[in-house]
């Protein structure tokens, strides 16, 4: 290490300790105009035996610890550095001398897996659904959604947690090892449009090195560190790769497809089925756009040109769309494109669910597997539809509206009436005494196959029950099996009773 | 215009003929109009000058990127009407505008870009009226934007240097900066204007089939967007991004998907919903984000700093702007993988509908542009669930990729493996065997079936075929070779454990030594193949081989928990209890929460320091389960609940299960007795994948199973100790989460026996076997009673049946012995005696088969 660098560091390691609170802010702003501090804040961590590490890392906290984003991002720059300077340390079986990276990072973990006022931080978001209208769209507009047992549950908007909560972490095993790195990079990848080039290469080197060193592509690689294999999680991996296509994007095009295929290789030899999924995916999808390698200004590239308005599919064309409207001439021998040898195994895989389940006790969701091919209503008799269906005076009431306009349009058409409803029930825990809220959406939906040859009736009740092909049973029986009176209807509507896993 | 006159039939239906872009028609109305009044002569021109120029233009479209050049004949007659409508000045204001914005256009077709520049500073675009226009005109206001903001791109600015930006002064900088703002500007307002009369075109057209005719005319035609209003809809983002502006052209990406949309703009909304989530994913992170409806952050690390001057909001107003979604509780992200997903849905919503099913010739371009477009939007689908874990709600979005999917092998491949994310094991199996057919050369995806079929399937047969097709493929499969010999020795290794008679049973132990000897010596440095190779050798009781490789497993990964936990059963098995205890310690210093390695811990301590101190692990235990499952928060439900929640919600469920018994896996989980139990727990244990899938914890126990697992546990030490009223306290615990499962009948037994209660004892004993018929345990201490009750014969078929089921249990071939004896036979029972010593030497504290073995 240069005198000049060191004397860079020691000048870094100085001045913040006499900042006063209110400079804080401006301090954090001049940072990025010291060119040479950051390179030789790597140097540092780099040569890991350095006197000036211990007090840079506890620099890095202090800056972390500020709370100012500025200073954090600052600290979350050397983030891919550090991981590998710990993981090559430990892979080498030399615990002591990365102690204060160590605590660097548990420093930091336990910060962030805690908020504001100390409680647990769960990290969740909100699974849009195409069945509640947006900023960006309408549910009518979208058309009929299959009735899956994915679309039943995200009927509502579901808040789903995706990290967390975490325990505080005092140390490192080999247990929490990677627990600990993975929340750490979600931490980094928050943050990745504030990082430099060169951390995002650092990133790209930790991915590549973590993942062949020890396989025999290490020596296609030429890295010469250590040799041994390190463990990695599949969770890891996935974090990893979301760092390495944001650097893909964002100018780093060689060292983040060496990357890429680095994890993936290695995902493929671990059989993380996560990481190949998204690393494919990744793949693929760059695979047509040019990536433009570090064009001089701005690493950014982002590139849109004007694309034709105009469909590109000829007209004549059989499509889903057009193929809604045909209408099938036998509708007992329609197979809705879901072979037998399919449906035979969504039974095996749902499992079976043994009987003696209280009625009140588990609330069940229905799943319809094989849902009809539904119909393009007229936006306005959908709507009409939607008005039904909040209580079942209404839903005796839908139908009738709805088949009118069936019957005006003289076409086959299925409708479907929609009845959600949550409820909250509060359960105590018996045995460890701990008590919890668990509620379930529980949402039953009702498809009803009319067609528009068959006049509306007018004592439409009593044909009503005889027309629901699937019915709630609250039993707890684990099949219901296809309606026999409606075999020639509605073709295999299979009914799963099933606690929501 | 509302003020039209109610007589003029005519007027309206040239107004709706200039709407719907029915140029044909013109002429004879034209000559309608002008047999009317003279002085509809000029507005005659004018529309014979318009409708010319709109058929030139639909004959000879211009072409993105290509710009047009030179004057036309076809065009001279254009600019004849158009011209006389103008010079005579007799028109009403609307029309001056009108015409001019005409020859304007057509200066722009004939390359003349200066002369359509002078005619639009003439005119005073943002005097036009957008109120009450009628729809044609605001097409024509759109149009005109946006050819003004093309010859305003063609034409250099002011100081000749537009196209370099970094020479000059600062003030020829302005300027250029100043001028780059306008052309924005120009088609920032032709998008708004184009999006308006759009929706408005829409809505005219729909009102006109209503009240016009059952008579199907052409009216049901899509809208056909020209050159200009393409241009105009879509220049300005381009401009945005080519400048590094990421927040305007964002904004304006935002602004077009917040329009309502009609036919016309579905393709555009999909193309541009499917770029903006890509610069979601691929530009942007969760701190730089802002949502739609908040303002852009003022200064944005999306932005190319080194361009100065960026503007973050627009600078213009229109009078009227085309309709957005609105309305009550509109769901507005928050976050940029939400507003990522959304777009995805929605584009994957229109790719779906256009996936083109038909499989004739003809239509094969077309089946390649949707499967195309489609798969895009799939990817990053992919992309965004993965980030966040969702992998069950990627596996039903990719199932309805199915649609594209034929003999597309990208497309199987991603839903098999999301399949396999998300627990749903049987199927991905059978979708795997598609990818395999699609694509037999690659080794891995055998081998993934492999893996489910071992672990969470155990379809052994199945599992088989497929380790054999990877090493079929031999040398071809390069480094999956040894992974290959490695699945089918643990597929062996399993089978053996099943097996009931002991002649498969060792020959199945065979097959699998040598096929982990084969993976061992093609791939030395994996720990993997080492140690279940040790792991083979411990199992057939051939100890120091055993040690010999664990060691070398431990010397390849040394923090390996399987390994240690090996070494320390290993140890224990030769007897050196304090050494395996201290590796045990060892190992839970690195895997505090490894409950398996707990379970041998405290069988340990009860042996080497007593059962005081394997209570108080018993109690350890207890706390680590509940600060692991304990982590909850209140305020979210359904899904995404913390695991104690769920685990709470499956509870119920788990009543009517049987308690796999995984500290003997020789007779509980491993084993499959029958059809029934299999089947429970096929159930089981996808339930306990997809709570792994979740949960960073290691190994796939179902946090009740744990749970009632401590229990008996610390009942045993209990009974060990003598203490019957604790142990039968904690049986009761476990009893409370699976009454029915035979370690609970087992123990209750061991109770009763301690009690001193033999019937009670036999009542149990009897009970658990008839839940599980093989229960080595409790067939032994069965058969002891039988014994104590002199029924010698029925004692000995009970235990002979013991051996059968597992032959390496020695206190069963003891109390065989025993019972041979009592009945006289003493060579049998010698030899039973001499086994049971034998097996006795070699036998480990816990049984080696507690390892889990998966791929």
């Amino acid at each position: 290490m240069l005198a000049m660098d060191q004397g860079v560091v020691e000048e870094w390691l100085s001045e913040f300790k006499t900042l006063p609170d209110s400079a804080v802010s401006n301090y954090a702003a001049s940072l990025k105009d010291k060119g040479s501090l950051v390179p030789a804040l790597y140097k540092v961590i780099r040569e890991n035996y350095s006197d000036l590490l211990e007090p840079v890392c506890h620099q890095l906290f202090e800056f972390y610890r500020s709370g100012e984003p500025q200073l954090q991002r600052f600290t979350l720059q050397f983030l891919p550095e550090l991981l590998w300077s710990l993981l090559s340390v430990s892979a080498a079986r030399d615990p002591h001398t990365s102690g204060c990276i160590e605590a660097l990072l548990l420093g930091i973990y336990n910060l962030e897996i805690v908020d504001k006022d100390g409680q647990s931080k769960v990290l969740s978001f909100t699974v849009p659904s195409l069945s509640k209208p947006s900023v960006y769209h309408e549910p009518s507009a979208i058309g009929s959604i299959a009735l899956t047992e994915g679309a039943l549950a995200n009927h509502g908007l579901t808040r789903v947690v995706y990290s967390g909560p975490h325990l505080q972490r005092e140390t490192f095993t080999a247990q929490n090892r990677f627990e600990v790195l993975t929340f750490l990079l979600l931490c980094y990848n928050a943050v990745l449009s504030y990082m430099t080039s060169t951390s995002l290469q650092s990133l790209c080197q930790l991915s590549s090195r973590v993942c062949i060193c020890g396989y025999p592509r290490q020596q296609m690689r030429r890295y010469k560190g250590i040799s041994t294999r390190l463990t990695v999680t599949s969770e890891f991996l996935v974090q990893l790769i979301t760092g390495i296509h944001y650097a893909l994007c964002n100018g780093e095009v060689e060292l983040g497809s060496k990357a890429l295929d680095d994890v993936l290789y290695r995902a493929q030899l671990e059989l993380f089925p996560e990481a190949l999924l998204v690393g494919n995916a990744i793949k693929s999808s760059l695979h047509g756009a040019a990536l433009k390698s570090n064009n001089k200004e701005g690493a950014r590239s982002i590139q849109v040109e004007i694309t034709p308005t105009s469909s590109r599919i000829s007209r004549n064309a059989v499509t889903s769309l057009s193929i809604r409207g045909h209408r099938w001439k036998r509708h007992d021998a329609v197979d809705l494109g879901s072979p037998d040898e399919l449906m035979d195994i969504s039974e095996v895989d749902e499992g079976v669910w043994p009987g003696g389940v209280g009625p009140d006790m588990t609330p069940p969701t229905i799943t319809i597997s094989n849902s009809v091919t539904t119909l393009n209503l007229g936006a306005k008799a959908m709507k009409k539809c939607r008005l039904g269906g909040r209580t079942s005076k209404d839903k005796e009431a839908g139908p009738l509206t709805t088949g009118r306009a069936a019957s005006e349009n003289t076409e086959l058409s299925i409708k479907r009436l929609t009845l959600t409803s949550s409820q909250s029930v509060p359960k105590a825990g018996a045995l460890t005494s701990l008590t919890r809220t668990a509620s379930a959406v529980f949402s039953r939906s009702f498809e009803q196959v009319a067609s528009g040859n068959a006049p509306p009736s007018s004592n439409h009740t009593t044909s009503e029950a005889g027309r629901y092909s699937c019915s709630l049973q609250e039993e707890g029986l684990g099949y219901l099996s296809p309606a026999p009176n409606h075999t020639q209807r509605s073709p295999s509507i299979s009914v799963h009773l099933g606690s929501d896993l | 215009m509302t003020a039209r006159k109610s007589g003029s039939r005519l007027e309206t239906e040239i107004e709706r003929c200039r709407s719907e872009s029915q140029w044909d028609k013109i002429p004879e109305l034209v000559r309608q109009l002008s047999a009317k009044l003279i002085s509809n002569d000029d507005l005659g021109e004018l529309l014979l000058g318009e409708c010319k120029l709109q058929t030139y233009l639909k004959e000879n479209p211009i072409k993105q990127g290509a710009s047009p050049r030179g004057p036309r004949p076809k065009l001279v007659e254009v600019r004849k009407h158009l011209t006389a409508a103008l010079d005579r000045g007799n028109l009403k204001a609307d029309y001056i505008q009108e015409a001019s914005v005409l020859m304007a256009k057509l200066c722009y077709v004939e390359g003349e870009y200066r002369d359509a520049l002078g005619h639009y500073s003439r005119v005073n675009m943002d005097d036009m009226q957008l109120v009450g226009a009628p729809v044609y005109r605001l097409s024509m206001i759109a149009e005109a934007y946006a050819t003004k903001g093309l010859c305003l791109e063609k034409v250099p600015a002011i100081s000749p240097s537009l196209s370099n930006k970094n020479t000059g002064s600062p003030s020829s900088n302005r300027s250029t900066t100043d001028r780059e703002q306008e052309i924005i500007t120009c088609y920032e307002k032709s998008g708004d204007i184009a999006l308006l009369y759009l929706q408005e075109a829409e809505k005219a057209l729909s009102a006109g089939i209503q009240n016009r005719s059952p008579k199907p005319g052409p009216t049901a035609q899509d809208l056909e967007l020209g050159y200009f209003l393409e241009t105009g809809l879509q220049r300005a983002h381009v401009i945005h991004f080519k400048n590094g502006n990421l927040t305007r052209g964002v904004g304006r990406f935002r602004e077009i998907l917040r329009a309502v949309e009609n036919r016309t703009t579905q393709s555009l909304r999909m193309t541009i919903a499917r770029q903006l989530a890509e610069i979601l994913l691929r530009g942007m992170c969760e701190q730089s984000y802002w949502s739609p409806l908040e303002d852009p952050p003022t200064v944005s690390p999306l932005d190319d700093p080194t361009r100065q001057g960026h503007t973050h909001s627009k600078n213009y107003s229109l009078s009227r702007r085309p309709r957005v979604y609105s309305g009550e509780n509109l769901f507005c992200p928050q976050e940029n993988t939400e507003e990522a997903l959304l777009l995805l849905l929605i584009s994957e919503s229109m790719a779906n509908r256009d996936a083109v099913l038909s499989r004739i010739p003809e239509h094969n371009n077309d089946r390649i542009i949707s499967l195309q477009s489609a798969s895009v939007v799939y990817d990053l689908l992919t992309i965004a669930l993965g980030r966040r874990g969702q992998y069950e709600m990627l596996s039903e979005c990719l199932e309805r990729a199915m649609k594209f999917a034929f003999e597309e092998f990208h497309l199987w491949y991603q839903l098999a493996l999301s399949l396999m994310a998300a627990g749903k094991s049987a199927r991905a199996v059978k979708v795997l065997k598609e990818c395999i057919r699609l694509k037999p050369d690659d080794p891995t995806i055998p081998l993934l079936a492999v893996k489910l079929c071992i672990g969470p399937l155990h379809w052994l047969d199945e599992g088989e075929c497929f380790a054999k097709m990877v090493i079929d493929m031999g040398e071809k499969a390069a480094e999956f070779r040894a992974k290959g010999y490695l699945a089918i020795g643990l597929v062996y290794s399993l089978k053996a454990t099943d097996a009931s008679l002991r002649s498969t049973q060792e020959e199945y132990q065979r097959k699998a030594l040598g096929a982990f000897q084969r993976a061992q010596s093609l791939s030395p440095t994996d720990h993997l193949a080492a140690f279940y190779l040790a792991l083979q050798l411990a199992v057939s009781r051939q100890i120091p081989e055993a040690l010999g490789y664990v060691r070398q497993a431990l010397q390849l990964q040394g923090d390996d928990v399987h390994s240690l936990h090996l070494l320390a059963l290993l140890l224990s098995a030769q007897k050196h209890y304090h050494d395996a205890l201290n590796i045990i310690e060892m190992a839970l210093s690195e895997y505090p929460e490894n409950f398996n390695l707990l379970y041998t811990k405290v069988k340990l301590e009860s042996m080497c320091r007593g059962p005081e101190e394997a209570l108080l692990t018993c109690k350890h235990m207890l706390q680590i389960w509940k600060s692991f499952y304990n982590l909850t928060n209140p305020s979210d439900s359904g899904r995404g609940s913390s695991l104690l929640d769920r685990a709470i919600a499956d509870r119920r469920q788990l009543n009517a299960m049987t308690l796999p018994d995984f500290s003997d896996p020789e007779t509980g989980s491993v084993h499959a007795t029958s059809i029934a139990a299999s089947r429970v727990e096929q159930a089981l244990s996808e339930v306990a994948s997809s709570l792994q899938s979740s949960a960073p914890k290691q190994g796939p126990l179902h946090p009740w199973m744990t749970l009632a697992q401590i229990w008996l546990h610390a009942a045993e030490v209990y009974t060990g100790m003598s203490k019957p009223a604790e142990a039968s306290a904690c049986t009761q615990e476990a009893a409370n989460l699976f009454p029915t499962s035979h370690n609970v009948l087992y123990m209750r037994g061991q109770i009763a026996e301690l009690r001193g209660n033999m019937d009670e004892a036999k009542r149990w004993y009897e009970e658990a076997l008839s839940i599980n018929p093989t229960h080595v345990k409790t067939m032994q201490r069965l058969g002891l009673i039988l014994h104590q009750l002199q029924r010698y014969s029925l004692s000995e078929k009970v235990l002979r049946d013991a051996v059968q089921v597992n032959s390496t249990a020695h206190d069963v071939w003891n109390s065989l012995g025993e019972v041979l004896q009592a009945q006289g036979n003493a060579a049998a029972a010698t030899e039973c005696f001499l086994t049971a010593l034998e097996l006795e030497a070699s036998s480990p504290i816990l049984p080696f088969t507690i390892i889990p073995r998966a791929l």
